[in-house]
Formats: structure tokens, C-alpha cells, sequence
């Protein structure tokens, strides 16, 4: 994280929150008298005062509220009208300053006295400003908390002496000691320990991972129960988490394209409006020769337009939902994404990595003995190996203590063999089996189920006969099965794409409810595949960052599936930062709760100008209470989009016990 | 080419942020600006030839001032 000294979007809004409540508060102290004279005389006919001392009252109070406590915006929108660069401000600034004249001109009795609504109009502006810049706070609560998330010191092992220092301080390669509950400082290695992290806040991950020697950690998560001793490998802006923030600033500057409209009718909305008051001014005087009349529908005019709720539409939702994506480790980088989500109809998920886990696994043991014993004894043998296949076997052992083996020889191609006590073992393939004259007997039928399944089988022989087989494979990720379910059901068609042979494809296919598989395509023809698919319609496609940028970029919408550790940053429109399937349904919940969001904003901020512009036209709204129907169509739109949290993304839960996945629906 | 990060002061309406994106790509030499009102802050691409001191004009004379430029 950058260091202190940032000016963060949070102090920004905060500051500006505390601005428009302390002038809020004065503002209505100021406010109230007028109100107070205006309505005795109105509602009860009591006049408190006289017509010309009320007149200088209101003109006096209405100076401070207009000209003190509304200098920023009559300043803002001066500059606007001065330099032709309208805003809303600039509306506000003639309304309030045309209306407060007439208050100087009653003297000379020209016109009626409207300095109170000049007074009125600005105490709801500015309380129709506070609570938008509040709604808006509020809109940016999961960003700014991610912001806040990154360690602000640091221990740090320097020789031999602990050593709190400034997160700033810490340099790549620095020795770092996280204790329990602890915020771990920055992305690293352990180097020693072993422990519990809490990853949710970073990558959504609800459960602890565990964390042992040679495991990466990501700076910010949270150390559960052990000492860790960590490795220093990414500080500052490459940090895992400064990654993060990037890409969720990324989408608040990208655009939606349903956004354009909205920002060409903004672009010409003031200047137009502006024109139209003057119209409408001169219509009313011709028409009725009312003077004082046709001014109040002028300002009227002014005061209710609203382009902000229209401005506002687009990037309020924009703002919750990426906030939302980010607290469930779902980046969306490119606004057009969420638009283009909803037209999908074919999901292609590249196989390893994605679908499965990429690395090999011990996915199904058939044995003559007992399954514990066989593992204990091959895992000893095993664990002296560093082939994929042993370490696959070694980890679903996870013993605490291995047994001590004699005569450890690795067979290359084929397998290991060693002693242990007086036993001999051989484990390998069945090349290795024929050639030490091991009989495979009782075991036939299951190597030939096991292969039709596209496991690599291994067999494991004591003094010389085979006592079981162990199947590996590229084991399938917990949640794929219920992430393809549900698309399945939602009407996906869903299809696999791989470099493996079909048979194999298709094994994990029917496993895991994929409808078509592509199989025994090369890395560089992913793309064209993709290609060929989107002839059917739109194609999101799901793979890694790395290898499968081209079929990223050639797919309607790329969601790139983190590793947990590390985000391909440069490719897809949107990113998963914990690698599970999971996020490929949260995100396209979110992408369409999102544009469906979007969309109503528009709708309503569209609606609101459309049917209020032309009663204050007419001259059925008094300036006051269009200037309050304004202040309210902004606060809406922007409420609206808070409404979006709402939204049930759909979780996993996992069960423990059986280990079985079960998938929360909406 | 250069990418530069704003941060902006006293915008309270989109259309505010529209008028200082406008206000940018009127400078010569600039390709690109893009202002979110939501985070205070936008990202101007320029050629090399673009100052500091330039987009600081043109962003003050839409009423605005940058906190930050980097």
C-alpha cells in the first residue's frame, strides 16, 4: 500500500460528508425564522411582522443561507456560467440568486417578494447534498474498507532481534514473525511455522487455509493460531492486495456502454435547461403579463432539473457492485463486462486448473489390505521421491512420522522399490509389475475400470505380490460439480476444452455435468475454438490468466481464475482472485443484479425529468417543492444502488463431516 | 505517452466530472481522460509534451482543483 500521505477517496468523502452537515445544520437555523414568519402568515394570517420588515429579514437571513453557507455552490456554478461550462450548481446559482433579487426588487414594487424561496430552495439543496454525499459513502463502504485493509506495521527478525517497524520500511527478502491473530504484513513465504490464515477478506475464501513451510501467504489476511515466519517476497504496489485495488479502481473509471446515452443528455442537459427556463420565462409573461408568476415558474424550471440523478445512475451501482465482487474475491475490471454478462449463452471452461485442480491427486484406492496400511507403507516409500505421482500419494498419507526405508531405489519410468523391516515393496506401473514377475491377479479388472476413468494407476506389491492399487488424477475442485449444476440449470450450455484425449475429456465431463467437450486441442488453438463457438452466440470463457490469455481476449467476457496468490492482472474482463468455479456463477449473479440495477437508476432518473420538467413548464410546482422533488430523485437513485447488497450471489456451504457441497440459492 | 492519476476536490455532480473530462481533452497532445465522480479521481493519457502544469489549468477552470497528480 502507498504510504500515508495518500489522499485516499475516504478521507475525501468523509471530509465532504462533515462540510454539508455543518452547513446543513446552520443552514436550517437560519432557515427556520423565514419559515416560520412565511407559514404564520400563510396558514394562520397572523403577520408576525410587518410586509417590508419581513422582506429585510428574509433578505438578510436568505444572504447568509444563499451567499455564506452556499458560497461553494454559487461560486462553482458562476465559474460554470461564466467559463460555458455549465453544471448543476449552475442551475441552482440562477435559481437561487434570480429569486433572491426579486426580494431587493419588491422595493421598488416591480415584482412580488421570493428572497424566502431563494432562502428555502438552498437549505434543501444542501440537505438534499448532504444525504446523497452520505448515500454515497455508503455506496463505497467494501472499497474503502479494502483500501484500510493493508498492515500498517510490521515485526521484522533483524539479526536475531525482533523489531516493530513501519509497513513502509519492510524490503523484499526481510524476515518477518506474524503472531496469532495477527494481520500478516505483506505477501511472502513462510520460511517456518505452521498455521491457520483467515484469506476471506482478500479472496472470499470463507474457511482458514492452512499454511505450512513453502506456503505463500497474501499480505492483510489475518494469522489464526501459530507463529508464522515469513519471507518478505512482494511489497508496495505489487503487493497482492494493492493488485486488488487496482483493478476495482480499473472499473470505476471504465465505462458501461448503457452509460452513454445518459452521459451525451448530461453533457447537453444544463445548457438546454437554461434555455428552456428563459422560455418558459417568456411564454408565462406573454401569456399573463405576471411578472412576479413568471419568474417563480423560471426558477421552478431551474431548480427541478436534474441531471446529477442521471450522472449518478451508472457509477453508484458500478461502485456497489465491484465493492460487492471485491469482498468475494470477484474482480470486475471492465464496466462493459457486467452489460455484455447478460447476453452469454455458452460457458467454455478450459479443464486443468480450472475445472480440476491442476495437480495430481490419490482420487480412489482399491486394496486387499487395510487402506491405512497401504498408504503408511507407501507414503514411506513415496515420500524419498520427488515424482508428481509420489508427492500426490505423500499428501493424501499426510503422516506425521514415516517408517525408515532400506534399499530405497527409484526405477525411472516405472517406479521405486525398498525395504522396509523385513518387508520388501515394489510400487509402480504394471510395466514395473511384469517385469519383477508381480501377478496382477484379482486386480484386472479394477486397473482397467480405473484407466477407462482416466486415472494413472499404481500398484503396490509386497514380497512380490500385489497387495492394492492406488488411482491419481488431476482431481476435480470441490464446488465444479454444483457451479456447472447450476449453470446447467440456469440454461448455460456449458462445454469443456482440453488438451487431453477424449475419452479421458469425457470421463470428467460426465463427472462434473459438462454438456460438450472439445478435446485434443493444442494451447495456441483454445482461441479458435472460441471463435468457432461464438458463431452460436456470445462465449464467456473460464481459464488462467497465463496460459489462456488468447482465448481470454477472443471470448466475449474472460473470467480468469486466480491461483489464490496471484492475479493474472492484464487479462480478462473479470477476475476471480480464489481459483474455485463458485466465483464463475457469483459473478455472473453479480454482473446481472448489477446491470439490473443499472438499468432501473436510468429509468428512474430518465422518468423523473420527463414527467417533472414539463409540470414545472405548466407552472404546477411551486420552486420550493420542485427543488425538493430534485434533492429527492438523486437521494433515490443513489439509495437505489445500496439496495443492490441485497443481492444473494449464491455461497457454498461445505459440510465437514461428509464432504459433500451444497449450494445456497437466492 | 504518459499515464497520469488525478485526484480532484469540490466535484459533487456528474456533471461536474463531464465538464472536467471535456475541460482535458481539450488540451493539445491529450488522448484520453477519464473522471470518476464516485472516486475523486481520474486518469488523463497524454503525450510527453502535456504538463502538469496544463492539466492543473484546465482543471481549475472548470471550477476544480487537483489535490494530487501523480
Amino acid at each position: 500500500m502507498k504510504p500515508k500521505n495518500n489522499h485516499h477517496p475516504e478521507e475525501v468523502e468523509d471530509s465532504e460528508i462533515k462540510g454539508w452537515k455543518k452547513k446543513l445544520v446552520w443552514t436550517w437555523i437560519f432557515t427556520a425564522p423565514i419559515i416560520i414568519i412565511m407559514l404564520a402568515e400563510r396558514l394562520l394570517g397572523i403577520m408576525v411582522v410587518s410586509r417590508t420588515q419581513t422582506t429585510l429579514i428574509t433578505l438578510i437571513l436568505g444572504f447568509i443561507i444563499v451567499f455564506i453557507l452556499g458560497w461553494d455552490t454559487i461560486r462553482s456554478g458562476t465559474i460554470g456560467l461564466v467559463k460555458f461550462y455549465f453544471n448543476m450548481d449552475s442551475l441552482i446559482t440562477l435559481g437561487t440568486v434570480i429569486a433572491y433579487l426579486t426580494g431587493i426588487f419588491y422595493f421598488t414594487g416591480w415584482v412580488q417578494d421570493y428572497s424566502g424561496v431563494a432562502a428555502m430552495i438552498m437549505a434543501f439543496f444542501i440537505t438534499g447534498k448532504y444525504v446523497e454525499a452520505k448515500a454515497r459513502g455508503k455506496a463505497s463502504k467494501e472499497i474503502r474498507k479494502l483500501l484500510e485493509l493493508g498492515a500498517k506495521k510490521a515485526r521484522i527478525l533483524r539479526n536475531n532481534q525482533e523489531l516493530e517497524v513501519a509497513i513502509e520500511e519492510v524490503k523484499i527478502g526481510d524476515i518477518l514473525i506474524v503472531k496469532p491473530g495477527e494481520k500478516i504484513p505483506t505477501d511472502g513465504l513462510v520460511i517456518k511455522g505452521e498455521s491457520s490464515v483467515d484469506e476471506s477478506m482478500v479472496t472470499g475464501e470463507s474457511l482458514p487455509v492452512e499454511k505450512l513451510k513453502e506456503s505463500k501467504v497474501i499480505g492483510a489476511t489475518i494469522n489464526q493460531d501459530g507463529i508464522l515466519y515469513i519471507k518478505a517476497t512482494k511489497i508496495g504496489q505489487d503487493t497482492f492486495l494493492s493488485q486488488i485495488i487496482k483493478l476495482v479502481e480499473e472499473t470505476q473509471s471504465s465505462k458501461v456502454p448503457i452509460q452513454k446515452l445518459a452521459d451525451k443528455i448530461t453533457s447537453v442537459f444544463v445548457p438546454a435547461i437554461l434555455i428552456l427556463a428563459v422560455l418558459t420565462f417568456l411564454a408565462w409573461l406573454l401569456a399573463s403579463g405576471d411578472l412576479s408568476r413568471s419568474i417563480g415558474v423560471g426558477v421552478a424550471v431551474l431548480v427541478i432539473a436534474c441531471p446529477c440523478a442521471l450522472g449518478l445512475a451508472t457509477p453508484t451501482a458500478l461502485m456497489v457492485g465491484s465493492g460487492m465482487g471485491a469482498k468475494n474475491g470477484i474482480l470486475i475490471r471492465k464496466g462493459e463486462a457486467i452489460q455484455t454478462m447478460k447476453e452469454i449463452n455458452t460457458i467454455v471452461f478450459d479443464k486443468t486448473g480450472t475445472i480440476t485442480k491442476g495437480k495430481p491427486e490419490v482420487v480412489e484406492i482399491y486394496s486387499k489390505v487395510k487402506e491405512e496400511y497401504l498408504l503408511e507403507y507407501a507414503s514411506s516409500l513415496e515420500k524419498l521421491s520427488e515424482h508428481p505421482l509420489s508427492k500426490a500419494v505423500v499428501a493424501k498419507a499426510n503422516l506425521k512420522k514415516h517408517k525408515e526405508v532400506k534399499n530405497f531405489k527409484i526405477l525411472r519410468g516405472r517406479g521405486i522399490e525398498g525395504n522396509i523391516g523385513p518387508k520388501k515393496f515394489v510400487i509402480g506401473n504394471s510395466r514395473l509389475m511384469s517385469e519383477q514377475k508381480i501377478k496382477l491377479k484379482n486386480f484386472e479388472k479394477k486397473i482397467a475400470e480405473f484407466e477407462s476413468s482416466g486415472y494413472t494407476t499404481i500398484i503396490m506389491a509386497e514380497n512380490g505380490t500385489a497387495i492394492g492399487i492406488i488411482g491419481i488424477a488431476d482431481a476435480v475442485k470441490e464446488d465444479s460439480i454444483a457451479a456447472i449444476r447450476y449453470l446447467n440449470r440456469k440454461g448455460y450450455k456449458t462445454v469443456m476444452i482440453t488438451g487431453d484425449n477424449e475419452p479421458t475429456a469425457k470421463s470428467i465431463a460426465k463427472k462434473v455435468g459438462i454438456m460438450e467437450v472439445i478435446a485434443n486441442v493444442l494451447p495456441e488453438e483454445k482461441a479458435k475454438k472460441i471463435e468457432e463457438l461464438q458463431r452460436g452466440g456470445l462465449v464467456a470463457f473460464v481459464g488462467d490468466g497465463i496460459n489462456d490469455a488468447p482465448a481470454l481476449k477472443q471470448s466475449n467476457v474472460g473470467i480468469a481464475m486466480g491461483t489464490g496468490t496471484d492475479i493474472a492482472i492484464e487479462t480478462g474482463d473479470i477476475v476471480l482472485a480464489a481459483g474455485s468455479l463458485m466465483g464463475v456463477v457469483q459473478a455472473i449473479n453479480l454482473s446481472k443484479a448489477t446491470f439490473r440495477k443499472i438499468k432501473q437508476n436510468l429509468f428512474w432518473a430518465f422518468a423523473y425529468n420527463v414527467i417533472a420538467i414539463p409540470l414545472a413548464v405548466a407552472g404546477l410546482l411551486h420552486p420550493v417543492v420542485a427543488e425538493i422533488a430534485m434533492a429527492l430523485s438523486s437521494i433515490t437513485v443513489v439509495t437505489n444502488a445500496n439496495l443492490l447488497r441485497k443481492v444473494k450471489l449464491g455461497k457454498i456451504i461445505k459440510k465437514k463431516s461428509n464432504k459433500h457441497y451444497h449450494l445456497l440459492r437466492s | 505517452m504518459k499515464k497520469l492519476k488525478i485526484t480532484i476536490e469540490g466535484m459533487h455532480c456528474s456533471s461536474c466530472a463531464g465538464n472536467i473530462e471535456k475541460s482535458l481533452k481539450k488540451i493539445t497532445g491529450v488522448k484520453n481522460a477519464s473522471v470518476s465522480l464516485m472516486l475523486k479521481k481520474g486518469t488523463v493519457e497524454a503525450e510527453d509534451s502535456v504538463s502538469v502544469e496544463d492539466i492543473k489549468k484546465a482543471v481549475s477552470k472548470t471550477g476544480y482543483k487537483i489535490s494530487k497528480i501523480e
